[in-house]
């Protein structure tokens, strides 16, 4: 392989991000990765390991993590830390029996030296169903203010099912991430 | 000090105010990000190069989308670990210069094979998924058992947890088990407001529970905290709680989302839904149509069954739902817990001799039935 090439494909790498999509069991992950890739979400099992998804968004190729989130593989999520630039974390907002099993997961999450870097996209998904808490509520519950001040991050409101506000949660997201990591372009 | 001063600038969403130090924090901070960006490219180069020289063998990685192919690289790469692994347990412990690298390079090894199941996963079978994972615990496990054995201060600490372990088995972890409930219960009274707001049947013995949803209140249901009752929900929700039921039976129209049941005991379930999510059952029917693989975690003792309700106009609520055929799913049942080729001896398909028949709930306004 010649050189160009190799310089090539360090381009090509420069312009990618990691995205981990993590969250409680049912909170819609795996839903919202189809959805924002235009693809059918009428059928989709609870994820048993994870997904991959490369992702083409603005300039960028986005490498999403679509990790499982039933407790028995919650213990896998850590194998997937390693070179985060984005995190995201999603919730069911109308489950509101496990908001407290939500908190203490994300906080689990956030002490994590190797995500330290991370920006955090908090979704709070499902807002299409009648009675779900809203996203200042969530953030209320979740305690966001609280969180170390370094950390970037934004807390939006989506229904994976409409497909509202999830462009608006990522825009921000890759923005934030761009702005950290090619600032330099 | 330092801290409050970087995140000045540093929050994107507080702004920040204007302040004489401001500056200083944000040449501190430019400092940091350009040491952080040249360790991340460095990293990147290092793995762009790392792919690139391996690229003249991986033209083949493009088809590679076998099962076969991919089982036997996985093998190959397991049986090397486990190779290593057991090396490693030859080697004097004393020489414990060379022990971290070992270990460093055998858990790469690992990781790398992690990721080979990642990028091979779209197409994969999902027991081959499974299996893999599986096997990749395994190897993990192996290689904590072989640090903690060889290297002695993680022998220490394993002595530290050993009493801990002891005192789970005393009789006090009932108290414990109680403060946890007690929390629970606890715990929705701070967002009372909300929780009398949502809709659902609770705290409820020996009665009959009748709910007909009508298009325009589709939202959640929750059935939480029922003994000896039977439920009948007829029409659409986009999605269903059920939490701590005993010896109950609910019989539910379809549900649009996902269905959550947790901790219930003694129960019958018929219910249809696009996706159903089981915790903590115990001895438990459930008479299923589900578009998506249904999934056991921490359950034992149930047993499932295909879709059995009818009421007057059940079809058409089933069609809006997408739920309007058998998918034969009510059988496809993952145990989280049991992630093996054999039969998980969680669940099992329930005999057709013990089965109910069809049942029916249209008549539910006017009485109220003997349990
Ligand atoms: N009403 C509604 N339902 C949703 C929404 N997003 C997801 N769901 C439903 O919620 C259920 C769970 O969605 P999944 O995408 O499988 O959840 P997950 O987070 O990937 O779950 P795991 O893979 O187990 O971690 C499915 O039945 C979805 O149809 C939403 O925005 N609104
Ligand atoms: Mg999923």
């Amino acid at each position: 392989m010649g050189l160009l090439s190799i310089i090539r494909k360090i381009k090509k790498k420069e312009k990618e991000m990691r995205i981990l999509m993590v969250g409680l069991d049912n909170s819609g992950k795996t839903t919202i990765v189809l959805k924002i890739n235009g693809e059918d979400t009428s059928v989709i099992s609870p994820t048993l390991g994870f997904n991959i998804k490369t992702i083409t968004y603005h300039k960028y190729t986005l490498n999403i993590w679509d990790v499982g989130g039933q407790k028995t593989i919650r213990s896998y999520w850590r194998n997937y830390f390693e070179q985060t630039d984005g995190l995201v974390w999603v919730v069911d907002s109308s489950d509101l029996r496990r908001l407290d099993d939500c908190k203490m997961e994300l906080d689990n999450l956030l002490k994590e030296e190797r995500l330290s870097g991370a920006s955090l996209l908090v979704l709070a998904n499902k807002q299409d169903i009648k009675g779900a808490l809203t996203p200042k509520e969530i953030a209320k519950v979740l305690n966001l203010e609280a969180m170390d001040s370094t950390r970037h991050w934004r807390i939006v409101g989506c229904s994976a099912y409409t497909g509202d506000g999830l462009l608006e949660g990522f825009d921000w997201l890759v923005q934030d991430i761009a702005s950290r990591i090619y600032v330099l372009d | 000090m330092e801290d409050e001063e970087e995140s000045l600038s540093s929050n994107p969403i507080n702004g920040g105010t204007q302040s004489e130090s401001l500056d200083r924090a944000r040449q501190k901070k430019h400092v940091a990000m350009l040491e952080r960006l040249a360790s991340r490219h460095q990293t990147r180069l290092e793995n762009s190069l790392k792919s690139a020289e391996t690229d003249s063998s991986s033209s083949s990685t493009l088809g590679f989308e076998s099962t076969s192919s991919f089982l036997s690289r996985f093998a190959d790469s397991r049986r090397s670990i486990e190779a290593q692994i057991a090396q490693c347990r030859l080697t004097n412990p004393s020489e414990s210069t060379q022990l971290k690298p070992q270990l460093d390079s055998i858990s790469a090894s690992i990781s790398d094979l992690e990721k080979l199941v990642a990028e091979n996963s779209y197409f994969l079978p999902s027991y081959e998924v499974r299996s893999s994972l599986k096997a990749i615990s395994d190897l993990k496990q192996g290689l904590e058992s072989l640090s903690s054995d060889l290297v002695p201060k993680k022998k220490f600490s394993f002595k530290n947890k050993a009493p801990k372990k002891e005192r789970e088995k005393d009789p006090s972890i009932e108290t414990n088990r109680e403060k946890e409930k007690e929390a629970e219960i606890g715990k929705p009274e701070k967002m009372s407001f909300r929780v009398l707001e949502s809709p659902g049947f609770r705290d409820k013995k020996g009665e009959v529970l009748v709910r007909r949803f009508s298009g325009s209140e589709i939202g959640e249901f929750t059935i939480s905290d029922l003994d000896s009752c039977e439920v009948r929900l007829m029409g659409c929700v986009r999605a269903l709680f059920v939490h701590r039921l005993r010896n109950c039976r609910i019989y539910g129209g379809p549900v649009m989302g996902s269905i959550l049941i947790e901790q219930v005991e003694g129960c019958v379930f018929v219910m249809a839904s696009h996706q159903i999510r089981i915790h903590h059952a115990k001895a438990t029917d459930f008479y299923l149509r589900v578009r998506s693989r249904p999934i056991i975690e921490d359950s034992s003792g149930v047993r499932f069954a295909p879709y059995c309700l009818s009421y007057e106009g059940i079809h058409g609520d089933l069609q809006e739902a997408s739920v309007g055929e058998e998918t034969g799913n009510w059988a496809n049942v993952d145990d989280f817990r049991w992630l093996r080729a054999v039969q998980s001896p969680n669940w099992s398909i329930l005999p057709e001799s013990e089965r109910i028949g069809l049942i029916n709930i249209s008549n539910s306004d006017n009485e109220a039935e003997e349990i």
